[in-house]
């Protein structure tokens, strides 16, 4: 799914990310761990394909309208929590109706059913968080890169995200977190 | 302060009234104004965006240019206006000169810099993320460009409200390309400018009050919508 080798970014004459070899195969979960500014969303970035500006090799056997990338902060767009997440999937030409069901559908998942008709400004972090996750889930992507994801989540909230992330089948994940991760929820780490 | 007075007071005399004259060049004034700025901002919201997200070279000498263009001067725009419109003009054949259509042109031409270079500005300084999670989303670039303008909602109403002020309180173009003829091109302000030039001061300074007015309407209006889109 996506090859990685002698991947380095520079910025300003310095290295800000740099990977020797990494390879992560169709399914798969890995956890990218490392210190504050090891390059952890760089690499992210790089796979999202948001930066050209490296040398080295990074293949990413997707199409990019089958990837998606959560921010470390992610932006939610104006208006409700339910028009941000149907937003994926009307891009992708879902009617509305179809598209609304899909959007309940995770937004029950996560627990947050009931923010669906609040604005987006009015939402805490964590609230954010869910919203910016049940949008990437919501249109099934094949690989999900997602940046520091659980941040700002109580225990029950990182549970809940944790066990759906654990029962996606068919999507590549890729999870970047300064920390280590809850038991089970990635196979491998690769340390920056 | 008489002056000003009596003005308030024939203004109010003349809004009651409904005198066919000012309610034929306050019309005028409305219509051409905003089929003006709205022709502008069909090609200048694009445009401005275009600017804003794209990285080619002259890139920049083109918003200096859209910038430098906001403050075009009106009688200069007539009578480019003039030139193009009249018989042995290019656009001659279209009998232009003296019509309110060739206000409206006129008038797109000053509305386009500024809904360009006001709507410019208001993209460009959208969080960066606003762009890289709508294209991460798989928004094409029209549903992008649509999410664009949103997120820039207020400065983008700014731009509209702000080209709208300018025509509708623009003289040169109007007096020059439309040629203040009773009932068919005078505007609030060419009638504005007749009045006060045959010594009619308080009648001047009515209609002037009423293209405030007619001002204060529209930015309560843009102040109002951009307020309820935000809710």
């Amino acid at each position: 799914m996506i090859t990685i080798s002698q991947l380095d970014v520079h910025r300003e004459g310095n290295s800000i990310c740099s990977v020797e070899s990494l390879s992560i195969p169709s399914a798969g979960r890995i956890g990218v761990l490392g210190a504050n500014g090891s390059g952890k969303t760089t690499l992210l970035r790089v796979m999202a394909g948001l930066t050209d500006e490296f040398s080295g090799r990074c293949q990413v056997e997707t199409d990019h309208l089958q990837r998606t990338f959560v921010h470390q902060h992610p932006f939610l767009f104006r208006g409700t929590v339910l028009s941000n997440i149907c937003y994926g999937l009307r891009c992708r030409h879902r009617n509305k109706r179809a598209a609304t069901d899909q959007a309940m559908h995770w937004l029950k998942r996560l627990d947050i059913e009931h923010l669906a008709n609040r604005t987006t400004y009015k939402l805490s972090g964590g609230e954010i968080r869910r919203v910016a996750l049940a949008r990437a889930l919501a249109f099934e992507p094949q690989l999900l890169l997602l940046d520091e994801p659980l941040a700002e989540l109580d225990p029950q909230a990182t549970e809940t995200v944790c066990a759906i992330l654990c029962e996606l089948k068919n999507t590549t994940l890729v999870i970047a977190s300064p920390t280590p991760l809850p038991e089970g929820l990635v196979q491998n780490d690769y340390r920056l | 302060m008489q002056l000003l007075w009596d003005g308030l007071t024939d203004a109010m005399r003349l809004l009651l009234s409904g005198e066919p004259l000012v309610v034929s060049a306050a019309w005028r004034s409305l219509w051409i104004t905003s089929l003006a700025v709205a022709l502008a901002a069909v090609v200048g919201l694009p445009v401005g965006a275009w600017l804003a997200r794209t990285s080619m070279p002259g890139n920049r000498l083109l918003v200096l240019m859209f910038r430098a263009g906001m403050a075009l001067p009106t009688v200069f725009v007539g009578m480019v206006c003039y030139a193009m419109f009249s018989r042995r003009g290019p656009l001659g054949p279209f009998e232009l000169l003296y019509t309110p259509w060739g206000i409206v042109l006129g008038e797109l031409l000053l509305a386009f810099p500024i809904i360009v270079g006001l709507s410019h500005g208001a993209i460009k300084s959208l969080d960066p993320r606003v762009a890289e999670t709508a294209w991460t989303l798989g928004a094409g670039p029209i549903r992008r460009w649509k999410t664009y303008i949103s997120e820039a909602r207020v400065g983008v109403l700014l731009a509209l409200l702000t080209a709208f002020a300018r025509c509708v309180t623009e003289l040169g173009i109007a007096m020059i390309v439309g040629g203040n003829i009773k009932h068919r091109t005078r505007t609030l302000a060419t009638a504005t400018a007749f009045e006060t030039s045959r010594g009619e001061f308080a009648r001047g300074i009515a209609l002037g009050i009423l293209l405030l007015l007619i001002a204060l309407i529209v930015a309560g209006l843009i102040g109002w919508l951009s307020h309820e889109e935000k809710r």
